[in-house]
């Protein structure tokens, strides 16, 4: 598997770091790893930046998860990426809300990182 | 159709959903086994706070407090690093537990987990202050223990549709 860059969204920087550290014991050892605090600053760093895997939060002050997902939608921004929510929020609904804002994939926290290899390792495989 | 958590009271007053988030939390994110402990909660000089909010059909927060000795240690835990103060890595990581623990607590209930929303944490730190709520509708203190470190949880629920 070639280099993986990756985009981590969450506003808690603790976070950032086990998100990727899963990802890292995931087998994702070749990962390059961009990281944002913000849905607003994670649109600037998609404008900069190629990615080819995104994992984001959904409960974050100023621009939420979801909202996040519909701006890289409406302003084109990376196409074809596969987005993964990773939240707190575990209702059906919001699994809903995830899916049909675009995200392929959702991951409950607290998780393992199991969950993170078996939800993210085929959604980078089959890119 | 409406939905109201009047009639599943019981189901989310019930201290078993708390202890297993508070258990789950700590062992898929700390790696450590963590219990319930009869004992009251010993107020250190300097405290951790962390405060999450529910809104919607449950209205309240989940409160989480420790002494700074437990915040650094849960830090530790979460990030494999070392702390000798109560740094801002160390106030995120205590809001992302409170986060966390209101998540799995609600999602113990299904119409809490579709119909309430949490709030971003906020940490307090400091020394000798006291949380005060006026006359919740329930709420549930727990005390628990992990590596000799003691700290509370509560949920306190001031309104409920």
């Amino acid at each position: 598997m070639g280099e993986i860059r990756t985009l981590i969204v969450d506003d808690s920087s603790v976070m950032r770091k086990i998100v990727e550290r899963a990802l890292r014991q995931a087998g994702l050892e070749t990962l390059v790893v961009h990281e944002a605090g913000s849905g607003t600053e994670a649109l600037e760093v998609l404008k900069a930046q190629r990615v080819d895997l995104i994992l984001t939060d959904i409960n974050m002050p100023a621009m939420d998860g979801l909202e996040f997902l519909r701006q890289i939608r409406a302003q084109n921004l990376a196409a074809g990426v596969p987005v993964v929510m990773i939240t707190t929020e575990s209702s059906e609904e919001h699994v809903r809300q995830a899916i049909q804002s675009g995200a392929r994939g959702y991951i409950r926290k607290p998780f393992t990182a199991e969950q993170v290899k078996e939800r993210v390792l085929p959604l980078v495989s089959a890119a | 159709m409406s939905v109201s958590l009047r009639e599943s009271v019981q189901q989310v007053s019930d201290p078993r959903n708390l202890d297993a988030s508070v258990e789950e939390v700590f062992r898929l994110m700390l790696g450590v086994e963590c219990r319930r402990d009869g004992a009251t909660f010993a107020s250190e000089a300097e405290s951790v706070t962390a405060v999450v909010g529910f809104g919607g059909l449950l209205s309240g927060a989940c409160v989480f407090r420790s002494g700074a000795g437990a915040a650094r240690k849960i830090a530790a835990q979460m990030t494999g690093m070392e702390f000798d103060s109560v740094d801002d890595t160390v106030k995120d990581a205590v809001g992302e537990i409170c986060n966390m623990l209101a998540g799995a607590w609600k999602g113990k209930v299904p119409e809490l987990a579709a119909n309430c929303g949490l709030s971003v944490p906020a940490v307090i730190t400091g020394r000798d202050y006291n949380l005060h709520v006026q006359a919740p509708e329930f709420q549930l203190h727990h005390v628990y223990r992990f590596d000799n470190e003691g700290f509370a949880v509560t949920i306190v629920c001031d309104g409920l549709q």
